[in-house]
């Protein structure tokens, strides 16, 4: 006999609300329906009544976590469309605030993910570690969630203290390479909640169109700063982490390797940065045309389709965020699974509804 | 695999050649058909990455189904026929939500499957970004 268990909106695991709808056969979960829609704030629909700098703005919006590659990706767009080209000092800085934010996403994940594991002192170095890099990105931007440091043909700020990158990331990697990855790994506890728990095979992770970590932990290889290099990555060397396993360890051994891998990025970046301006020109005039553009997010590719009729106010924004297409794969991941890895699976993929509802 | 790249147009039964930009590869053809260009992005191994609907002076509307294989952005740009096209979900899983959204969004049909509100409530009219301040491109992209 099945039996259905309503779970949310208030989530369990995360502050932002979603509806898992789960029916069992005893503890085993035989089908999910996913409810996403409470925080549709229709931003799409308000970026097509927004000229080019407010869009901006209400783009950064979207999300209070990966705020930063939004304005990224919008701003690529709008540049490909105007012809405009970014100072390369710019797209250096570009590269290191949003390698900073993948940190400080990724280690928020770490530490949500600890916290529904049950290991609360893991949770504490997650967030420890976490306000160092909002410290930093504070020091630069002013602002801890928002930081404002994107604007159509460059950056708003400059970097005043290249050395703190290099201490951060430095504290950063040693946190990560000496603690969490031992933590995460090793303990058996972790290893007995994450091992074999909500396996995602290849073919459904492309089938279903996931990306980021999730996809790479399926063992498919696709990060978008490798295959379409935007900023200044096509000048910088790093690895992309992919596993094959599919399930929630995985998942968790692809992020902390990422966060190694950031650091390598922003440690080249601050050496190889030049000398120059950082931003072009105040007003663009954006012509009539269509442009897309896509970004690797902390949790996989996001994108943009702008169109433009010739005034200062876009005609088409389309936004894909990551997690709406990482959402759907929950449900495969979940058919079969015992009923109390629902939160640990959900949380695996790192969710942000906020992205997926916009 | 550029080789087989350029074979996808006359795969999917278009006459027209990919027209290369910065950001990827543009197939421009109105009466594309959608089913079998799915059939054959599936079967070439490629990842639905979503699709961006606007609607047009016509009152129909103007699609871009947007394919990732293995890193080249693929666009195929076409148009509805009587405000609908066949759904590819059956196909694509990954079209599901897509449809499902543009559906919530423009009252967009797509033929062949159920459509439940995926950003709306349950009886909320669709069509949530219709109406009389609705912004409307030109063919080819251009207002």
């Amino acid at each position: 006999m099945s039996y259905t268990i309503p779970i949310g909106p208030y989530h369990p695991a995360l502050e932002e609300p979603c509806k898992v709808q789960v029916t069992c056969e005893g503890e085993t979960v035989r089908d999910v329906a996913l409810s996403v829609s409470y925080n549709f704030r229709g931003v799409e629909w308000l970026a097509e009544r927004r000229n080019y700098q407010q869009a901006v703005a209400l783009v950064e919006r979207v999300c209070g976590i990966c705020s930063n590659v939004h304005t990224l990706t919008f701003c690529t767009a709008v540049e490909r469309l105007a012809g405009l080209s970014v100072p390369e000092r710019a797209q250096y800085i570009r590269t290191i605030v949003v390698e900073l934010e993948r940190l400080a996403s990724h280690s928020l994940w770490a530490g949500i993910a600890a916290e529904v594991i049950g290991f609360q002192s893991l949770f504490m170095t997650c967030f420890a570690l976490r306000e160092q890099l909002m410290d930093l990105l504070e020091n630069l931007s002013g602002n801890r969630v928002h930081y404002g440091m994107n604007c159509i043909g460059g950056v708003t700020r400059d970097l005043v203290d290249p050395k703190a990158f290099l201490t951060v990331a430095g504290v950063v990697r040693q946190t990560v390479t000496d603690r969490l990855i031992p933590l995460f790994a090793d303990d058996q506890t972790v290893r007995a909640r994450c091992v074999g728990t909500g396996k995602l095979t290849r073919e459904l992770a492309l089938a279903w169109g996931a990306v980021g970590p999730t996809a790479r932990a399926s063992g498919l290889s696709e990060d978008i700063r490798r295959t379409s290099p935007y900023a200044a990555y096509a000048r910088l060397d790093f690895e992309v982490p992919v596993e094959t396993a599919g399930d929630v360890f995985a998942r968790v051994v692809v992020r902390l390797l990422e966060m190694v891998e950031s650091c390598r990025i922003i440690e080249q970046a601050v050496d190889y940065i030049p000398q120059g301006p950082i931003r072009g020109p105040d007003f663009v005039e954006v012509p009539p045309g269509e442009a897309v553009a896509r970004a690797e997010a902390p949790r996989g590719e996001l994108f943009y389709y702008v169109a433009s009729d010739g005034t200062d106010v876009p005609c088409r924004v389309k936004i894909r965020t990551p997690s709406f297409v990482n959402i759907p794969v929950v449900r495969p991941m979940m058919i079969g699974a015992n009923l109390a890895d629902v939160a640990l699976i959900n949380a695996s993929i790192d969710p942000c509804y906020s992205c997926t509802s916009r | 695999m550029m080789a087989k790249i350029e074979d996808i147009p006359i795969s999917m039964g278009s006459m027209k050649p990919w027209e290369k930009k910065p950001e990827g590869r543009w197939l421009e053809d109105p009466g594309l058909d959608v089913e079998k260009m799915a059939l054959v992005m599936v079967g070439a191994g490629a990842r639905l990455v979503t699709v961006s609907a606007s609607p047009l002076d016509s009152g129909e509307f103007r699609l871009i189904y947007h394919w990732d294989l293995e890193g080249s952005l693929l666009n195929c740009v076409v148009e509805t026929r009587d405000g609908a096209l066949p759904g590819i979900a059956g196909i694509c899983p990954a079209a599901d939500w897509i449809e499902r959204e543009i559906h919530d969004y423009y009252g967009l049909n797509f033929t062949g499957r159920d459509l439940p509100p995926l950003m709306l409530n349950e009886h909320d009219p669709v069509g949530a970004f219709r109406g009389k301040f609705q912004r409307k491109v030109k063919a080819g992209g251009r207002a």
